[in-house]
């Protein structure tokens, strides 16, 4: 078995201790920090996206919560003002309508005034033409002269009858 | 078992250029000219692919990200942090096992994990390494590494000769389960191919066949091995650190 053949051994061993350090060292000195580099560039560069898109999303997040009070607020005041007018404008329609109905009141008692005025005015009418009816009847059917004031007092001893 | 044809001739040392260094013979041979391509391809390959250090990874650079992720992992899931010092040793004999193994799947390369001599070198640096560490970490007290806990006591003399050897052994199993895997993998493929041409008419794209499938295997067992290298030595280095 060449293996086992100890004439290259020392070869073996020297060129073996040669490349092996040379690699080692080259590895340990050239490469691997520079790949070491690589990935902790990338994972800074990361870190770095990931901690902006968490800022980002904290202004967001502020942003939205500013809207929604403005929004909360716009409301308030809204609903104020609506309510403010609707204040105002039912006084004004309880003033106007108390007014009026003072008005109908008072054409309402007027116009009652004037209904009893009139009825007063008719049954006087009716009174007179009663007794201008009556002395006229009486005349005619039994020539008596009757004096108004009788009559009067006649119709007015009968007036519950009439009515 | 020295004819021209043996399976066992592919692992055959040949020096390229002879070079003599205080009496010793240190000659540049197929092996070293192997080791030479592995360093170039692993030290071209982690410096070329990260040259544009770009954020966003090419293909390429994303392989060797991989590689670094997958040796670092290993390392922090096995020692944990205390591993990071030895990071750089362990991917380097990581990658210097692995593509040793893949430069030998190439047809007429050498194999230079095939020979025993240079994994039991590479296990030996691994072995003394942990002990000084542990000696380091431990002072005297690293010899408690011996003694197990929670055991009767006159199973003692039984277990604390057994615990020793065990320790003594690691760079031996860890040499010999290399050097046995590519040993019996190379020679198997060698005889398979011997097959081809020695078998009449076309009966002998059945061991093709098989060689086919068998390069495959290899692949993988060239890969398992490295990483089985580098697990072990990582968990050496935790036993540097954590007795029991």
């Amino acid at each position: 078995m060449p293996q086992l053949n100890p004439e290259f051994f020392v070869s073996q061993l020297f060129w073996l201790a040669v490349f092996f350090t040379f690699l080692f060292v080259f590895l340990w000195r050239v490469s691997l920090p520079r790949i070491t580099t690589v990935l902790e560039k990338r994972q800074n560069k990361i870190d770095e996206n990931l901690s902006s898109a968490k800022e980002l999303q904290e202004q967001a997040m502020e942003i939205e919560k500013k809207i929604n009070d403005q929004i909360n607020k716009a409301k308030l005041e809204t609903d104020e003002k609506i309510k403010e007018t609707i204040n105002v404008l039912q006084e004004d329609v309880s003033l106007q309508l108390s007014s009026l109905d003072k008005d109908l009141e008072k054409k309402v008692s007027d116009a009652e005034k004037e209904i009893l005025k009139s009825k007063d005015d008719q049954m006087k009418n009716i009174n007179n033409e009663i007794v201008n009816i009556t002395k006229l009847t009486v005349g005619k059917i039994t020539d008596i002269e009757l004096s108004d004031n009788e009559l009067n007092k006649v119709i007015e001893t009968h007036k519950g009858n009439f009515n | 078992m020295a004819a021209k044809d043996s399976p066992l001739k592919q692992f055959e040392i040949d020096p390229i250029s002879n070079i003599e260094l205080g009496g010793y013979n240190i000659s540049f041979t197929n092996s070293s000219f192997a080791m030479l391509i592995t360093v170039l391809v692993i030290t071209l390959f982690l410096t070329l692919t990260v040259n544009t250090r770009s954020i966003i990874p090419s293909r390429m650079q994303l392989i060797s990200e991989l590689m670094y992720n997958f040796i670092a992992q290993l390392l922090s899931d096995t020692v944990g942090d205390n591993g990071k010092r030895y990071f750089p040793f362990v991917f380097s004999l990581f990658m210097f096992v692995l593509i040793g193994n893949m430069v030998g799947m190439i047809p007429y390369q050498f194999t230079f994990t095939s020979h025993i001599i240079v994994t039991f070198a590479l296990a030996a640096v691994v072995f003394i390494g942990v002990t000084i560490l542990g000696f380091l970490n431990h002072g005297i007290k690293f010899f408690t590494f011996f003694y197990i806990p929670g055991v009767p006591f006159y199973m003692h003399p039984l277990l604390i000769p057994i615990e020793v050897i065990s320790y003594l052994s690691r760079p031996i199993s860890l040499s010999v389960r290399l050097f046995a895997n590519m040993l019996a993998g190379h020679t198997l493929l060698k005889v398979f191919a011997g097959f081809v041409v020695s078998m009449p008419f076309f009966t002998g794209v059945f061991p093709l066949a098989f060689i086919v499938a068998l390069t495959g295997l290899e692949i993988l067992i060239a890969f398992l091995q490295a990483y089985v290298f580098a697990i072990l030595t990582c968990l050496y280095i935790n036993d540097a650190y954590h007795l029991h």
